[in-house]
Parts: structure tokens; C-alpha cells; sequence
């Protein structure tokens, strides 16, 4: 692959009109990637410190919330701003919620990306089948 | 831009905020130039002035620390790094919405900076680095005398 240069993209502000939360809010980028074992997202939440985030996953339902701490903004005043400071929220439907083991499901926060990992019931992991010859 | 919005037509709100924006607007930044077009160009930056000198922010969420530098050249500061993408093959994506790459970003530094103590951490994916203005720039407090 060649040399790939990153592009900034502008940040989507959620639109929950409903939504009882005071303060902004953003659309994390989020990339959700599955093996054998588990499955993950990461989500880009900058300016979110670990005991900020909540994860939560009700019934099919998963939802990852993340507040910035608004005391780096503290005694400055703006002379040129690019991007929108707020929290982040996005939510998930798991169609397939059941085959998580619930107890498990672990949440940590690296570099303002936050990684949830989602481990697969044993049963529900994907078995090879030996085709025997007939 | 909007300057007004028209969606909330009160006199004397629509009078202040008016005011608002165009002192917003005459309060450019003085001497931080980011280049004819800042749009698309990885990352974002937010530029602020505390009682120190200026503060710039950027937001690189997933890119080590390690892997960011810093340089300030003359009056060119540049923030450069790489944010790479987990290298796994055993599985597959469902979804993929966040970019990696290469990235650089300079800015032109107004003059009355003292690069020499600039200062740069970064914490939760929050780039943040300082600079103080020079002690000459620093403003004074003259005693007015009684004569």
C-alpha cells in the first residue's frame, strides 16, 4: 500500500433533539472489527479521560458515552478554532446481543481511542466442520 | 460564516449578537497564520491565548505520543506523526470509519514569542502545546504616581 496521508474530517454533531443531556454532543468515528473470539469497537474520543467513559449494553442496545473534561479549556480565550469541543455518544444495535457474554465485556481508554471488547459465548463461536469423504 | 440568524428575530438580542460577531470577527488572530486554506488539513487545530502566550490544541486521538514531534523553526511551528491502524488479518471489519495516515501541520507564530521555553504534552489524545510570550511582551503594571 502507499503512502497514505491523513485527511481531517470535519465532526458530526449528534442530533438528538430529545436529548436531556446539557452540552454538546459528537458522533465518534467508530470502527467495529470481529475474529474468531471477540468483537471490537474503537472509538475516537479525544479529550476524554478513562473514568468519563461509560459503556453500556442494554438488551440489544450498546452505548458508548464519553464526556470531555472542560477544565484544559480553563483561563483560554479562543483567537482561532478549527474543530468543536464536546462529549461523544454514539449507540449500537447488536442484532445478534445474545451471543456476548455480558459479564465480560471489557472497556479501556488509550490515547483518547476507546476499546471495547466484546467476547463471544462459547457457543456461539464459529466451529469448523470436517467434511469427511465419503 | 452566518453572521445573523434569522431564526430568532429578537431586536435586541439580533443588535447584540451582531455586536458580538463583528467584534469576534475584528479579533482575528494577530500574527498566527495557518496558510491560505487550514480545510481538510490533518489535524484540526485550536489556537488560544492565556495569561502565558498561546496555546495551540489539536485533537490525535489513537497516535502515540512517542510518535508525535514538535518542531519550532524561527517562527514555524510544526506538528508532524503518524497515527497507524491496528495491523490485524485473523478477522474482518464491519465498520471503518476512522482515518490513518501521515500527517504534518504548520503554523506562522506571532513574533513576541519565546520559542525557546515552548512546551508540548499530550494526554488522552489531546495535543497540547505552549508558548510563552517574551518577558519584554509580558504586559506591566506602571505605577502612577501622585505628584
Amino acid at each position: 500500500m502507499a503512502e497514505q496521508e491523513l485527511t481531517a474530517k470535519e465532526k458530526q454533531e449528534l442530533e438528538d433533539k430529545e436529548s436531556t443531556r446539557p452540552g454538546r454532543y459528537f458522533v465518534p468515528d467508530v470502527d467495529i472489527y470481529e475474529d474468531e473470539h471477540n468483537l471490537w469497537l474503537r472509538a475516537d474520543m479525544p479529550g476524554v479521560e478513562q473514568k468519563n467513559v461509560e459503556v453500556e449494553l442494554h438488551d440489544d442496545i450498546l452505548t458508548l458515552h464519553g464526556r470531555v473534561s472542560l477544565d484544559a479549556y480553563e483561563g483560554l480565550t479562543p483567537l482561532y478554532t478549527e474543530y468543536n469541543v464536546g462529549h461523544y455518544l454514539r449507540r449500537f444495535t447488536l442484532p445478534d446481543a445474545a451471543k456476548f457474554e455480558r459479564d465480560r465485556i471489557t472497556a479501556r481508554m488509550a490515547n483518547g481511542v476507546l476499546e471495547v471488547q466484546l467476547p463471544k459465548a462459547e457457543r456461539a463461536k464459529a466451529r469448523r466442520i470436517p467434511v469427511s469423504a465419503g | 460564516m452566518a453572521f445573523i440568524s434569522f431564526s430568532q428575530l429578537d431586536p435586541v438580542e439580533g443588535i447584540a449578537t451582531l455586536q458580538r460577531e463583528i467584534e469576534r470577527f475584528l479579533r482575528r488572530p494577530l500574527g498566527i497564520d495557518l496558510g491560505p486554506s487550514a480545510y481538510g488539513v490533518y489535524p484540526p487545530i485550536n489556537v488560544f491565548a492565556d495569561k502565558e502566550g498561546l496555546v495551540a490544541r489539536a485533537e490525535v486521538p489513537g497516535v502515540a505520543p512517542a510518535s508525535i514531534s514538535v518542531r519550532v523553526e524561527r517562527r514555524t511551528l510544526t506538528i508532524s506523526g503518524e497515527r497507524l491502524p491496528e495491523s490485524r488479518t485473523d478477522g474482518s471489519f464491519h465498520r471503518r470509519e476512522r482515518r490513518f495516515g501521515k500527517f504534518s501541520r504548520s503554523l506562522q507564530l506571532p513574533e513576541d514569542l519565546d520559542t525557546e521555553r515552548a512546551s508540548a504534552e499530550c494526554r488522552n489524545g489531546l495535543l497540547t502545546v505552549r508558548i510563552p510570550r517574551r518577558p519584554e511582551a509580558q504586559p506591566r503594571q506602571i505605577q502612577v504616581q501622585a505628584s
